[in-house]
């Protein structure tokens, strides 16, 4: 079966990513201060009698509409799972991966086990001589096969985008470069220390990883099940791509050869 | 094509959103949507003869002393300082600003842009001028596109130094 390429053209999800991390935050914050200040206008000027009620308002607020409001919270998470789990992913994203990476091997294990259990001695002798792939990732490559969609080599300071490689149609790639290192410096400067890099940002059916280099870095937007194999494969590769381009500088100014060799190295090979 | 990093600073709602659009959209909006963290906007310009391709990072808005986050800086190749010709307390401490900017930026000249000169007189405007202590490269306004692609251009000149 043959995938269609994503189109990125109708949607900067890299716009919807910041303004999800941000844009409720400030619309809240401003809300709220609007109602702070008008709260305090108004018990300044209308009489005591109103004062006295806003006072008690104020006291007693929790135990008037404590319930209500806990329930209104938890009906909001509740309704907009998705963008709560997209809207954090970045600052939990170390915290969460651990956490799913464990879950997903513990799943995996007893996937296997089950697997092992019910299929025939020659499934099992065949896939004995594909290799180190276990039984699940088998079963699961199959299904959801992994995909390079995008590459993007950028500059690590300026987020100037100096090479890239497309499978299907993205909106603009200096775009995507530019917003990527906004909201990688604006992560890294908010939510961690000096030395700690973002690393991944997960989206609809995008993962995308970072690998950082000293003065690059290199973006690749996945689709399907990367399972640990594929991840390695790829890790060296892009290892072996960043050794010749830091070793040939002349590549980050040249972006045609630049594409041409991501190409060859990434995707070809 | 060279491509180059550009920014936008200054006190919140001096109209740096509003000049990047008018620049590269050629339109304004008289709603103020606060700018949150940092937007990337991107104009292929000419400029003597060279084809310059612009990242224009338009950061949020600071007030008073407050500080810009340093990674929005790196590899920066030139930025903008934008005050309010029409509020004080956009420019009143003028000095100080542009020396955080210059430190954090490593960049020795900024472009300084006193925006929406429409709201004033000439005299008014004047007075603004005197009071600002110093060297304004040009007031524009984005509402009614006045002086916009000079300033952009001399930020472009600046990326080429
Ligand atoms: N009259 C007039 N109004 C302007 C001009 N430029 C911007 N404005 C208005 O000023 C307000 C703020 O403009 P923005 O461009 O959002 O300001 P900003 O500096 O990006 O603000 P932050 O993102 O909060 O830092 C908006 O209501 C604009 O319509 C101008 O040249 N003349
Ligand atoms: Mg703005």
């Amino acid at each position: 079966m043959k995938k269609t390429p994503v189109d990125n053209t109708k949607d900067n999800r890299f716009e919807l990513l910041r303004e999800l991390l941000l844009a409720e935050d400030r619309e809240k914050f401003e809300s709220l201060s609007k109602e702070v200040i008008f709260r305090e206008k108004l018990a300044k000027n209308v009489s005591p009698l109103m004062d006295e009620k806003i006072l008690d308002l104020r006291e007693k607020f929790p135990e008037y509409f404590g319930d209500t409001i806990t329930e209104t919270i938890k009906v909001q998470i509740r309704d907009s799972q998705d963008e709560v789990v997209e809207a954090l992913y970045p600052i939990m994203g170390k915290l969460v991966k651990k956490a799913i990476v464990s879950e997903i091997t513990k799943l995996t294990e007893s996937v296997n086990k089950t697997v092992k259990e019910k299929f025939s001695i020659q499934e099992i002798l065949k896939r004995f001589f594909k290799g180190k792939k276990n039984d699940a990732d088998v079963v699961l490559q199959e299904v959801f096969e992994p995909i390079i969609e995008e590459v993007f080599i950028i500059e690590k300071d300026s987020g100037l985008l100096s090479g890239s490689y497309s499978r299907g149609n993205i909106a603009d790639k200096d775009m995507v470069s530019g917003m990527l290192t906004a909201i990688k410096s604006f992560a890294e400067d908010a939510f961690s220390k000096e030395g700690q890099d973002l690393e991944d940002i997960k989206f609809e059916t995008f993962q995308l990883s970072i690998q950082n280099f000293k003065s690059i870095y290199i973006a690749i937007a996945c689709s399907g099940v990367l399972n640990a194999t594929f991840k390695e494969e790829l890790s060296d590769r892009i290892n072996n791509l960043a050794e010749i381009i830091l070793r040939d500088r002349s590549y980050l100014s040249d972006e045609e050869r630049l594409n041409t060799l991501i190409f060859q190295k990434l995707i070809e090979e | 094509m060279i491509a180059k990093k550009v920014l936008l600073v200054g006190n919140f709602g001096v109209g740096k959103t509003s000049l990047i659009r008018r620049f590269v959209l050629n339109e304004f909006s008289e709603d103020y949507i606060s700018t949150i963290g940092v937007r990337v906007s991107k104009k292929v310009v000419e400029y003597e003869n060279e084809t310059i391709k612009l990242m224009i990072w338009d950061v949020a808005g600071t007030s008073g002393n407050e500080k810009i986050p340093k990674a929005y800086f790196l590899g920066a190749h030139a930025a903008m300082f934008v005050f309010d010709v029409s509020r004080e307390e956009t420019y009143l401490t003028i000095d100080e600003n542009l020396q955080m900017v210059k430190e954090l930026s490593g960049l020795q000249n900024i472009t300084i842009v006193g925006n929406k000169k429409d709201l004033l007189t000439q005299k008014e405007l004047n007075k603004v001028i005197e009071q600002v202590s110093v060297n304004i490269d040009l007031i524009t306004s984005a509402k009614e596109n006045d002086n916009v692609e000079a300033a952009f251009m001399q930020l472009t000149a600046q990326t080429l130094n």
